[in-house]
């Protein structure tokens, strides 16, 4: 088979996995050194695919060959696809062909699993030691790991990759043991613990080998089973704490050809998605808790955002006076994100914080005024109800659009 | 596109207030990003934000006295952008002193194409050396435009890093093995070439725009005359295999071609290969492709099932211990796996904790963490070999909650420690110890099977239960965490104590104060 059929098959067969981050590896440089590559802990898409993914690295399946039979995956051993393999000299062509044309950061590589698990992560490992020891490769490399592989080989993986990622598949157990039945969360839990371990001794012994600079993640498809959006979140958030990961990726189940009865054919569920991504970054990065977000079981609203729904339900905390609050406490209003509230911060350092201010940062003036006061300004009404506020600031998102017209297909 | 035109008026209480701003797209761009939560849809968060505004934020081409000097050349040619007279103290050819932080930003700056670029650098350094040093903040009026400048510069070159694409010349043609051509808005270009000096390695390459030519011959970098588009106008055939890539990595069941145009602004278009495709991946897509995620030509190919069977397919794993798959209470559900004891099997003492922490929780041992540390070093006060003894907890999975990016260790409810007692009864008849040391309230309550006993009663006075010695003592967790260092070194005295009584019980002695 030609190389250019077999990439056709498999980047198709990796594009259901949602990450795509370049970033968090360190500092790098080929200047006057044999060899390519550099990074400097950044990341870049180099471009972005009508389906409004960046494309950061070359994503592609080693092999497609799977003897697996997760319900949700297009290359489970019961599908009818096309299948193709790579040798790990093609791989390693193509990431330095498309390096040098300026097409990506580098590699995320994954795989079917083919013979057994050690054999799988071993191939997976072979790349990226040609790539770094035989082409002096000093790009992003992100590899796949598989969770049933011998610790040797994810210390070895970790030796040559920037990121280690091992997909926790479903956000329960149960779901795990139904659509995916050949894995085990149990297995997948110990792999992510492992790996949190050596990033640990790493940190903790700066002359150890080096290991996965830029950390682990994992991805969690979404709506491939009925888990509701709590169940999510409180297991990404549990995933955080326990592992240290970079990043929960979430994936809206696409549809597959052929799609077997215990998975939905539904369109990709990708507002739900988008919520969900919403959500996750307020949990790192703003110090929310699932449960504050959603304290019960169920969803999170589609016709607004996370941080709105939380502010419209906790309007104790509303108007908020910007000259006066906590400065976490800042960036938990609807309209202002972490950069500003550091800004607004600095600002009232030197002076009050006027209404002007808040335009002048670009803040999203409708949708701050109910919820704050400044020196100059106080809302005429904090007294309008939540629910006439909800309706005024509902979003009408773009991908709303998908729907109608899907429905009608 | 038009250079930034900033209006700008005085009000009655004399402080500036931008009139009219019309900022270029970059800059929107920049700040969208960042502005709300909402925009973060695939990005890497970090990324985005660090791309917003880091992004190019070192390499800069002309020295900071050069820059100086080529801002201080400028101030005749721009008598009337402002009116001010100097201030009094002003002396003519005297070397300004800035910040580095201010020399940063005018570098940035200074890349920033606009008609009045240099004098309104040049206003910026001459209010910073008048003592005006918030010129360079947010909350001022030239702060702002300068902050804007700075960002859409750097959002070019980060741009340029982005969407710039090599070509591949034969060969035989000899260096430059690469050539791109590109047209950027602002004066990036020495920026952007250390960036690929640093990417290309040896590789020889040639960076073609409208104002300038970088060639790069694998060791140093010649910047040249503008060459013509051409220069950078061939075939290159590994162009066909990006191209393959870019449809197949498309997923047509989330067309959503709007984000993507967000993203790459237009006037980048007409140089990138892909964009040769898009139309038809786009045609395609809404035509009903999108129903599944698979490419067309991948599904039109013929496909093969494996023939395995279930069993055969499914790794060989270790069985799980039947502690593994315990399900008496909740608590498995948040941790790694149980964390069984560990130690002699015939043990005469056994030491029991309350439950695994964050590192047991990962290493599957117990008394592994910093607590372990101190109960080892506890144990060699003692003389207590910890071979010789058996390590267990009262409740086998660990107990936390979400505490920012950390797991905060949480005490277990009775109800938990009662249902977990099954394990350590298991434990206890295999290892039948003659002596139980409870390290803690919570291995007291499970041991006695009751929630309402309290440590102190019991400190210091071993006592027989269901026919084996029983000596409390505090949980060395506990010794790493009262706050004053008497307590501490009492507690860690008191552990000690303990053992070493577990010690003489274990031996057929009688109990201090029997
Ligand atoms: S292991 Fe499962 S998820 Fe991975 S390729 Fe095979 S069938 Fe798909």
């Amino acid at each position: 088979m030609e190389l250019n059929d077999k990439l056709e098959i498999l980047a198709d067969a990796a594009k259901y996995d949602a990450s795509c981050a370049s970033s968090g590896a360190p500092k790098r440089s080929s200047e006057g050194k044999d060899g390519l590559g550099a990074t400097n802990g950044m990341g870049i898409c180099h471009s972005y695919t009508p389906d409004g993914r960046c494309v950061s690295l070359l994503k592609i399946l080693l092999t497609n060959f799977c003897v697996y039979d997760c319900q949700y995956c297009v290359n489970r051993r019961t599908s009818n696809v096309p299948r193709a393999r790579f040798t790990v000299q093609e791989v390693v062509k193509l990431t330095v062909d498309f390096y040098l044309r300026n097409y990506i950061d580098g590699l995320f590589l994954s795989s079917g699993i083919i013979q057994s698990a050690d054999y799988t992560m071993e191939q997976l490992v072979a790349v990226a030691r040609e790539l770094r020891e035989v082409h002096q490769f000093r790009g992003y490399i992100h590899l796949k790991t598989i969770p049933d592989a011998d610790p040797a080989l994810i210390e070895a993986a970790g030796r040559y990759a920037d990121r280690l990622s091992v997909n926790i598949e479903l956000p329960t157990q149960d779901s795990v043991q139904r659509l995916a039945p050949e894995k085990n969360v149990h297995t997948i839990k110990l792999a992510m613990g492992n790996i949190r371990l050596k990033l640990d001794e790493k940190e903790n012994e700066p002359k150890a080998p080096k290991f996965a600079p830029a950390g682990q993640s994992t991805q969690m498809i979404v709506g491939a089973d009925a888990s509701d959006d709590a169940r999510i979140l409180t297991t990404a958030e549990t995933l955080y704490g326990s592992y240290k990961l970079k990043r929960v990726y979430y994936s809206a189940f696409s549809p597959i050809p052929e799609s077997p009865k215990s998975v939905p054919l539904a369109p990709p569920p990708l507002l739900r998605e988008h919520r969900l991504y919403q959500a996750d970054f307020l949990l790192r990065s703003y110090g929310f808790q699932a449960k504050e977000l959603l304290p019960d079981s169920g969803n999170l609203p589609l016709d607004i955002d996370p941080k709105l729904a939380w502010a419209l339900t906790h309007r104790e905390h509303f108007p908020m006076d910007l000259n006066r609050a906590e400065p976490q406490m800042i960036a938990r209003i609807p309209g202002i994100g972490i950069r500003n509230a550091q800004r607004i911060v600095e600002l009232r350092r030197m002076r009050q914080v006027r209404w002007a201010d808040l335009a002048r940062l670009r803040c999203s003036m409708k949708k701050v005024a109910p919820f704050i006061v400044t020196a100059d300004y106080r809302p005429a009404q904090d007294t309008t109800p939540s629910d006439t506020l909800r309706k005024a600031m509902a979003d009408v998102p773009q991908q709303m659009a998908l729907f109608p017209e899907l429905q009608a297909a | 596109m038009p250079p930034t035109a900033v209006g700008e008026l005085v009000n009655d209480s004399g402080s500036k207030v931008v009139k009219e701003v019309e900022v270029a797209s970059a800059v929107e761009v920049a700040s969208a990003v960042e502005v709300e939560v909402e925009v973060e849809v695939e990005v890497e968060a970090a990324s985005a934000v660090e791309v917003a505004s880091e992004a190019g934020s070192k390499a800069v081409t002309e020295s900071a006295s050069e820059t100086a000097s080529k801002l201080a050349s400028e101030e005749t040619h721009n008598p009337d952008e402002r009116s001010d007279p100097p201030p009094s103290n002003f002396q003519p050819g005297a070397q300004p002193r800035i910040s580095r932080k201010l020399m940063e930003m005018l570098q940035g700056a200074a890349c920033y194409r606009a008609h009045d670029r240099w004098a309104f650098l040049y206003r910026v350094l001459w209010r910073w050396h008048s003592g005006e040093h918030d010129v360079i903040s947010m909350a001022d009026v030239d702060g702002t435009r300068l902050h804007h400048m700075v960002r859409a510069a750097r959002h070019e070159e980060h741009d340029m890093h982005a969407y710039l694409r090599f070509r591949e010349r034969p060969e035989e043609a000899g260096a430059p093995r690469f050539v791109a051509w590109f047209e950027p808005a602002h004066d990036v270009l020495p920026q952007v070439a250390q960036h690929f000096a640093k990417r290309m390695g040896k590789t020889s390459w040639m960076i073609a725009t409208p104002e300038a030519t970088v060639l790069w011959d694998g060791a140093r970098l010649h910047t040249g005359e503008a060459l013509a588009r051409s220069a950078a106008d061939f075939d290159d055939a590994g162009e066909s295999l990006w191209l393959t890539y870019y449809r197949s990595i498309f997923n047509p069941a989330r067309l959503n071609a709007d984000i993507m145009h967000g993203h790459i602004r237009q006037r980048f278009w007409k140089n990138l290969p892909e964009a040769a495709v898009v139309p038809h991946m786009v045609t395609q897509a809404a035509a009903g492709a999108r129903k599944v995620g698979q490419l067309d030509t991948v599904g039109k190919r013929g496909g093969t099932t494996i023939p395995i069977s279930s069993e055969k397919a499914a790794p060989e794993r270790q069985q799980p211990s039947s502690l593994d798959e315990c399900r008496r209470c909740d608590l498995w559900q948040n941790a790694t796996q149980a964390v069984a004891g560990q130690g002699a099997r015939r043990a005469k003492i056994m030491l029991v904790g309350e439950q695994p922490g964050d590192q047991e929780d990962l290493a599957g041992k117990p008394f592994v963490g910093p607590a372990g540390d101190l109960l080892d070093k506890a144990m060699d006060e003692a003389a207590l070999d910890r071979r010789t003894v058996y390590v267990t907890n009262a409740v086998k999975h660990f107990k936390w909650e979400p505490r920012g990016k950390r797991r905060l260790h949480k005490t277990p409810a009775q109800k938990e420690v009662m249902a977990c007692r099954y394990w350590l009864e298991t434990e206890l008849e295999t290892v039948a110890p003659d002596v139980l040391v409870a390290l803690g309230s919570t291995a007291l309550k499970s041991i006695l099977q009751t929630g309402s006993v309290t440590m102190k009663d019991y400190m210091g006075a071993p006592f027989e239960h269901e026919g084996r010695w029983v000596v409390v003592t505090y949980h060395p967790a506990y010794a790493l965490r009262v706050p004053d260092r008497e307590s501490r070194q009492a507690a860690f005295a008191a552990i000690v104590e303990a053992l070493k009584t577990a010690q003489q019980l274990a031996s057929g002695g009688t109990a201090p104060g029997l």
